[in-house]
């Protein structure tokens, strides 16, 4: 419906709305928007044009940009080889498949290292409940880069874990731990964790418990009860969860470039070489456009799921756990 | 047999718990204690207490031997943080002000590029930040604008605009709206109705958000890091490029001060976000349908 209709058709009994729409022009509508849709317009959308622009440019020899089309950035990535000097090489396409691995392993330990605490923090009295929430979300508001810093600490080879481990007689040189891949995810999940476990609290703490004795009443043992009653009815958290996490794990640079050195780049580390050394824009703007489309991708698949879930066609979801907890017999 | 097991597992659950905890503070704190030990040669083994470390930060005299100074000026390091205090003191402002406009244009009007605004404030905070990141250094650069402390202010209210706009959001759909219609009811016009009426109330949402894009704008490393140019360097710009040329105890005592500083404004921040959420909801709380 139109908004001037519904504004001066209630106009004359009353004011229903705190800014009373003038007849034709909203202009209370216009200055509360105009900031917004200037700023993101010019600073947020005009440079992700931009950069998509620069993804199909040639780059020039000595950096900058020549400007002619250009589709070999994202052949490149592939493997690509272009121009007689380049070869055939899946460089690229290994480190992308690692930035991929890793943030799929970083959402999985974040999982496994969350739902058992989310439960444990779910069952406690209020008080200790709420402390517990916000001992969690603390180190949230705490710099990344201290956070970061102090693995960097323990994992060096003269850092915390090796003086523990020599003085305690277990080893007896350094053993190699930092600039691993073991250290990279280490990092990252040590980041992501509170980005995990507040989704997940919210559905578990959500999750009723009378379905749970149903389940147990009804015969289903533990094993069958968690993969039939509660991992269903806990789902949405783990993919909020789960899509919380991967996302700024996918293209993180600084955590591999702290804790993986020149060992474990990531994609966001290759993005990070072609501004700032390599000087090859197009393809660093390529490759960023490759982490937009596939984040973008995975938010739409999502928004897709969950309103699925919740439009009225969907509604079925609940209830179908509840005869799946019954049909248990 | 069956509760000795439950007792077992709530016992395994607990105990897993409290490891995680550890595991969340304890390489925190490691660095808290490192920051006082005396030991200039290798950090990890303790001698004694000592307080060099902060006084060499502030370029006060310690009993350190000359070659024990590593930040290479102190002047350096406050510049740094004079710059993050300028950057983030500006992007609050401007990004409170537009987030609250823009959460205040989406909540009270019905208009036709409702939900399309809702997915452009959206969109910033779910673009990773090293897309983002570049992409402004991309627009800068050809627009030919200078990096520096204004290229990092314009960058960081770009994504700060949407964090208010979220909770500012929250307050408003949460709020009684009879009051404002009863407000206009009784002649007061849409002026006095906000100023009386909707700010009061949407106050704290404004004040959180506000916290919040402070904190953040105080944290944010990665689009920093592509759109401050040689210039303008922000605190944790500086820290990262510290320890990529090395571990000193300097920057122990410099993360101590930051994290110290960052929890005090948190722990603020949730204790009276939750003194709210105790007070405000009465109606709520005694719901008997709630539990």
């Amino acid at each position: 419906m139109n908004t001037t209709d519904t504004a001066s058709s209630l106009e004359a009994s009353r004011k229903p709305r705190l800014f009373r729409v003038p007849r034709n022009v909203h202009w209370g509508l216009l200055g509360l928007l105009g900031p917004v849709t200037a700023f993101l317009g010019i600073f947020f959308l005009m440079p992700l044009v931009i950069m998509a622009i620069f993804s199909l440019l040639e780059p020039g020899l000595y950096g900058g940009v020549v400007w002619s089309f250009y589709a070999d950035n994202f052949g490149r990535i592939l493997g690509w080889a272009n121009g007689p000097i380049e070869e055939f090489d899946i460089v690229y396409l290994r480190i992308l498949m690692r930035s991929f691995r890793i943030a799929l392993i970083t959402v999985a330990l974040t999982l496994l290292v969350c739902y058992p605490v989310a439960f444990w923090v779910s069952r406690l009295p209020p008080r200790r409940r709420n402390f517990c929430l916000f001992l969690i979300t603390l180190p949230f508001f705490a710099s990344l880069i201290v956070r970061l810093y102090a693995w960097v600490l323990i994992l060096r080879p003269s850092g915390f874990l090796n003086q523990l481990l020599s003085t305690l007689g277990a080893i007896r040189e350094p053993i190699e731990l930092i600039y691993t891949e073991t250290a990279v995810l280490i990092g990252l999940v040590y980041i992501m964790v509170p980005f995990m476990f507040l989704p997940l609290y919210a559905s578990i703490e959500k999750l009723d418990r009378q379905l749970i004795d149903a389940s147990y009443d009804l015969g289903a043992g533990r094993i069958a009860t968690f993969r039939r009653v509660i991992l269903p009815l806990t789902m949405p958290g783990i993919m909020g969860g789960a899509i919380l996490v991967f996302i700024p794990t996918l293209g993180n640079f600084i955590v591999p470039s702290l804790l993986g050195g020149a060992k474990v780049l990531m994609i966001g580390n290759l993005v990070e070489q072609q501004f700032l050394y390599a000087r090859n824009w197009p393809f660093g703007a390529a490759l960023a456009m490759l982490i937009m489309s596939v984040v973008l991708a995975l938010l739409m698949l999502y928004v897709r799921t969950t309103l699925k879930r919740r439009s009225p066609r969907g509604t079925a979801a609940k209830p179908r756990t509840k005869d799946r907890a019954e049909g248990l017999t | 047999m069956s509760k000795l097991f439950g007792l077992l597992r709530q016992r395994f659950l607990t105990a897993y718990s409290l490891l995680f905890f550890v595991f969340l503070y304890a390489p925190i704190l490691l660095i808290v204690g490192y920051s006082f030990n005396s030991n200039p040669i290798n950090m990890m083994v303790w001698k004694t207490f000592t307080l060099d470390w902060y006084r060499s930060i502030f370029g006060l005299s310690t009993q350190l031997g000359e070659n024990a100074l590593y930040v290479e000026s102190t002047d350096q390091l406050l510049a740094a943080v004079r710059t993050s205090l300028v950057v983030a003191l500006t992007t609050t402002l401007f990004s409170t002000v537009v987030g609250t406009l823009t959460a205040l244009a989406v909540a009270r009007y019905r208009f036709r590029l409702q939900s399309f605004y809702r997915f452009l404030l959206f969109m910033p905070m779910v673009m990773p930040d090293i897309v983002l990141g570049i992409a402004l250094l991309i627009f800068f650069v050809s627009v030919g604008m200078p990096l520096g402390t204004g290229s990092i202010i314009l960058g960081h209210c770009t994504f700060l605009i949407s964090y208010v706009f979220i909770i500012v959001s929250a307050r408003l759909a949460g709020m009684d709206t009879r009051l404002e219609e009863a407000s206009a009811d009784l002649g007061a016009g849409v002026w006095t109705t906000f100023r009386r009426i909707t700010l009061p109330l949407i106050a704290p949402g404004i004040a959180g958000g506000a916290m919040l894009a402070f904190i953040i704008s105080m944290d944010d490393l990665v689009i920093t890091y592509f759109i401050s140019g040689v210039d303008a360097t922000t605190l944790p710009v500086f820290i990262y490029s510290m320890i990529r040329r090395g571990i000193k105890p300097e920057i122990n005592a410099i993360a101590t001060l930051l994290l110290l500083a960052s929890f005090v404004i948190a722990a603020v921040g949730l204790y009276l976000r939750n003194k709210q959420h105790s007070a405000t909801p009465a109606t709520t709380e005694k719901d008997p349908n709630d539990e």
